[in-house]
């Protein structure tokens, strides 16, 4: 027995290490910074207890405006990226999942390619297709007639968040609709035939079938959606830096700002650490809402 | 069964080529090469077409030495690179030297100054105001870089090159009774917009440094933005709406129905080789116009440090070696060579020698010594990215913007100003 | 009635190619503008080039300095490869201790663990980077990979792979006198290798596309990947041509949409599903 647990222990102690360096000590020394005056270039000044926090929520401070402003960004960007990249995901993986056999494949591949691209690549992209003076999409928009005249996509709003969204949705929506693929995959064609007889029609399905079987694939695509959409970065960066006016620039950016260009890393920590809890919020909220506390406590109890 | 012993050779073999790699990157400080020379790490952000003329200079350096060697390297994000590993000697913009001597990272080289057989008067005046920090001099000044105008000759005459506001208003006529989508010049909405402000502020006169901070609140700053905004909105001298580094793409586009072009640019010298490869020897170049009260324009320097962690004798003398033979007028024509123009008066001399050599120096050599700069402040950058950021992006797109809009706003930085510099 | 379904498939099928198409036209921007010269890939506003010109590419592979785009694919493949091999190897040891092993306090890790994957990865990132600064660590292969090992969400994926998973084959081999590693090595690898290829996809793309983490860590040119080079192309002080841009991204995504495009059936079949119950 003694050498069993002996064992057990050589198995885990990797992956303790790994977790104790790379995510332990990192956490606690966050906690750490953020109650002290740091600085990159100055090292420590000192602790000064929840002073970092106190900026934060004290009004007219540059901190509580810049995590104030960002938060707003974000909150903007979760709220209307969020609904798409499901609802789309959602439907591409149905028309995909209706579509004959033979061709399935290539329509999927499609859809997901987008994936393999790197956010920046994206980014590098979307910057110049959507380029306001003159530009593909104006030209395409203007031939159509969608448009009187040449959009400056990236220069106003509400264009520079259709951008990013766009940008966005075009990303990665595909890996949505794979997990969403393989849920629809493993509903029981039993049922499906069920309804066939009764002749229901494809709404029907859809409301007593498809959304039952797929639920928890649901609540886990919207979670992982939600906490995706809350530390974007890369496509705000590149795409529009935060412009206009610092409209689009989010949270992350505002905390990288505040830890790199006004050099201060401690008030940054502090920064970080109110973004964790505030997306712990939303996941909670999310998770209560979807009822999915059954798995937790499944564990909890072995 | 055959594919995962691939797979396992692969995986494998990119192990050791990862692990080998890690532990090959690490040890790269060490002062003594292979070579036996006494090595000298030098940082610098010049990493577009600017790098390969600053490599002639250290690779000229290196050849004529054997004691001494530079090690250049040249990185994108070079003082993020030079707060995380550090380096002997770099190059820092006046815009960031103030508060780097500050913090202590960066020495005072005032003494270094005889070393080297270089003089503070040796140097054009207002590059030595801005590498000096409470009377101790921090850098040895290697260029300014001055807002610069471009034209294009197929659409600007000799005799139109705007060289007042009036100028640019009869120029702007003309191009749009020619075709509706040219202009005569386009202000971006982002970019290299905070030179654009800064500009039209040093012609206004307006002095923005107040007891460690930038004082933004005042009238003729609000000016300043109003002038810009009224460019766009009531003269139409260049289309709204326009984004990030629009002041040269526009003038590297041709108009159609649906796309502006500039006949002008007010830009950074750095984009004069993509503008030479668009319009050969159809590219004119210019100082910008006086669209203030003078003719001043903004510009920023760059200059050599040195680290604070260089205490070493040897390497000391090694940077002082290296110095001399930068600051000597020749090598240093090297960097004229990429469009920069070098600070240093004997140098300055060579290119008034030859114009047709240097285009973009000979334009600039006399403009330099009435640039202005950006405030000598604590986290100086911050203070004026936040004007930059919030306040600019109004001037190019709202039409209704007001004079009284602007001074809340500019209170409003100045109440962050003082902030950030730590003053309050 | 045939008539009508044949109809609807039509129907449907024109509706994907629609879709496809839109969702192809990025990339085929990104393809033409690659050969499009200098004027005209800034003045351009239609998709195909009107002189076709490989000079984007020539400069691109012909440029080591500025953007030595071989090396960060080099610098790519080692660090997503050997990242992957590395969670999955630790995540899968830890999953088969804390499910088939005696390991002490058991109920208690996986209550953290759980506990843990709720915590945001932006409360770690700016601290990791300061440690790893203050270690003189940044500019090298270690943060770019070690940091993803500490991966909570993957041990949980495979521990629950696990308990449902039967029990017998392993006993049988213990009764044999076989060894614990022997055992996790020759029969339960093999059991949940599709488990273990989904988290290796997962992880894979997750060291694929982080861009905050290394763009932090890593500054210098020579050691940049290819998500973080390119970023420094487009934000870089000074002005990239698009078709320079575009050629650039293009070499830069090619290897990973082959990549994907072979992938992609594998993981319809697959248990990427696995663990969301």
């Amino acid at each position: 027995m003694k050498k069993k647990r002996k064992t057990a222990g050589v198995f885990f102690a990797p992956f303790a290490l790994c977790f104790v360096l790379f995510w332990l000590v990192p956490f606690v020394y966050g906690c750490y910074l953020s109650v002290c005056n740091m600085s990159l270039t100055r090292g420590n000044q000192g602790f000064i207890g929840l002073g970092n926090y106190i900026q934060i929520f004290t009004a007219g401070s540059v901190y509580s405006e810049a995590f104030f402003r960002g938060l707003k960004n974000i909150l903007i960007f979760v709220v209307t990226s969020v609904p798409l990249l499901v609802i789309i995901a959602l439907v591409l993986a149905l028309i995909v999942e209706s579509l004959p056999e033979k061709v399935k494949g290539i329509y999927r591949t499609i859809y997901f390619m987008s994936y393999a691209v790197s956010v920046t690549a994206v980014s590098a992209v979307f910057l110049w297709l959507f380029n306001g003076n003159g530009g593909y999409i104006n030209n395409v928009l203007l031939s159509a007639g969608l448009i009187n005249e040449p959009v400056s996509w990236l220069e106003a709003q509400p264009f520079a968040w259709i951008v990013l969204v766009v940008a966005t949705v075009w990303w990665t929506v595909g890996y949505n609709m794979m997990l969403f693929i393989n849920a629809l995959n493993s509903i029981d064609s039993a049922l499906f035939e069920a309804v066939a007889v009764d002749g229901g029609g494809f709404f029907s399905r859809l409301r007593y079938i498809i959304l039952p079987g797929i639920r928890n694939v649901m609540a886990y695509v919207i979670l992982m959606t939600i906490i995706a959409s809350f530390n974007m970065y890369g496509q705000a960066t590149l795409i529009t830096r935060g412009g206009p006016l610092n409209s689009t620039k989010s949270l992350i950016m505002e905390i990288n700002d505040v830890i790199f260009t006004n050099n201060n890393l401690g008030e940054g920590s502090a920064m970080a650490i109110i973004m964790g809890i505030v997306v712990m919020l939303f996941a909670m909220c999310q998770n209560w809402l979807s009822k999915e506390k059954k798995e937790i406590k499944e564990v909890s109890g072995s | 069964m055959k594919w995962n012993r691939i797979a396992a050779v692969t995986l494998s073999a990119a192990m050791v080529v990862g692990l080998a790699a890690c532990g090959s990157s690490g040890g790269d400080s060490g002062s003594e090469g292979g070579s036996g020379k006494i090595q000298i790490s030098f940082l610098n952000g010049f990493t577009g077409g600017d790098g390969d003329f600053m490599k002639k200079i250290t690779d000229g350096f290196n050849s004529s030495q054997d004691k001494y060697e530079i090690v250049e390297s040249q990185e994108k994000d070079h003082l993020t690179q030079f707060k995380a590993n550090g380096a002997d000697l770099l190059i820092m913009g006046d815009t960031d030297l103030y508060t780097y001597a500050m913090d202590g990272m960066i020495q005072d080289v005032t003494d270094i100054y005889e070393k080297a057989g270089l003089s503070t008067d040796d140097f054009v005046e207002t590059a030595m105001e801005v590498a000096t920090v409470d009377g101790a001099v921090y850098g040895f000044p290697l260029d300014i870089h001055p807002l610069t105008m471009f034209y294009n000759k197929e659409l600007v005459s000799d005799e139109e090159v705007p060289k007042t506001y009036e100028d640019l208003v009869n120029l702007n006529a003309k191009l749009q009774a020619q075709d509706p989508s040219l202009y005569v010049m386009t202000v971006p909405g982002s970019g290299i917009s905070e030179q654009y402000w800064m500009a039209l502020a040093a012609q206004y006169g307006v002095e923005l440094e107040e007891d460690g901070y930038c004082n933004f609140a005042q009238d003729k700053l609000a000016d300043v933005f109003m002038k810009w905004h009224d460019m766009v909105f009531v003269d139409h001298l260049s289309p709204a709406n326009m984004g990030l580094d629009s002041e040269f793409t526009s003038f590297a586009k041709t108009a159609d129905d649906i796309t502006t072009q500039a006949a002008v640019s007010l830009t950074g010298v750095w984009f004069y080789s993509t503008a030479k490869e668009v319009y050969g020897d159809n590219l004119g170049i210019a100082p910008i116009p006086a669209i203030g009260d003078s003719s001043a324009t903004y510009g920023q320097s760059h200059n050599f440090v040195i680290s604070s962690e260089v205490t070493d004798e040897e390497k000391m003398d090694g940077i002082v070696e290296f110095l001399k033979y930068v600051y000597t007028p020749e090598n240093l024509l090297n960097w004229a060579d990429s469009g920069q123009t070098p600070v240093y008066k004997p140098t300055m001399d060579l290119i008034r020698e030859n114009p047709e050599q240097y285009p973009v120096p000979a334009v600039n050599v006399d403009t330099v010594s009435d640039c202005a700069f950006s405030p000598q402040v604590y986290n100086g950058i911050a203070q004026t990215n936040y004007v930059t950021e919030n306040i600019w992006g109004k001037v190019t797109t709202e039409e209704n913007l007001t004079h009284e809009d602007l001074m809340g706003l500019l209170e409003q930085a100045t109440d962050n100003a003082k902030q950030l510099a730590g003053v309050q | 009635m045939k008539g009508k379904k044949r109809l609807k498939r039509l129907i449907l099928v024109i509706a994907a190619t629609i879709i496809a198409y839109i969702f192809l036209v990025p990339l085929l921007f990104m393809v033409f503008t690659s050969f499009k010269g200098l004027s005209e890939s800034i003045s351009s506003s239609e998709l195909l080039p009107h002189v076709w010109t490989l000079e984007n590419y020539v400069s691109i592979l012909e440029d080591t300095t500025t953007s030595p785009i071989m090396r960060w694919l080099i610098n790519t493949i080692i660090v997503t490869v050997t990242g992957t091999v590395l969670v999955v190897a630790v995540d899968c040891l830890a999953a088969y201790s804390l499910a088939r092993l005696d390991l002490p306090l058991k109920g208690k890790i996986i209550i953290f663990l759980i506990w843990v994957m709720t915590i945001p990865g932006i409360v770690t990132t700016f601290p990791s980077f300061y440690l790893f600064r203050e270690l003189k660590l940044v500019n090298s292969f270690i943060p770019l990979i070690v940091p993803y090992t500490a991966n909570a969400t993957g041990v949980y994926l495979i521990y629950n792979f696990l308990i449902d998973f039967p029990v017998s084959l392993e006993e049988a081999a213990r009764i044999d006198g076989a060894g614990e590693f022997r055992i996790f090595w020759k029969i339960v690898c093999p059991c949940i290798k599709p488990v273990m290829l989904t988290l290796a996809f997962i992880t894979f793309l997750a060291i694929y596309n982080d861009f905050l983490w290394p763009s932090l860590v890593v500054s210098r040119n020579e050691m940049k990947t290819l998500t973080t080079g390119i970023a420094s192309l487009v934000l870089g002080a000074n002005f990239v041509n698009p078709g320079l841009m575009m050629a650039a991204t293009l070499i830069a995504v090619l290897p990973a949409l082959v990549l994907f495009m072979f992938l992609n059936k594998y993981l319809v079949r697959s248990e990427t599903n696995v663990g969301i119950k």
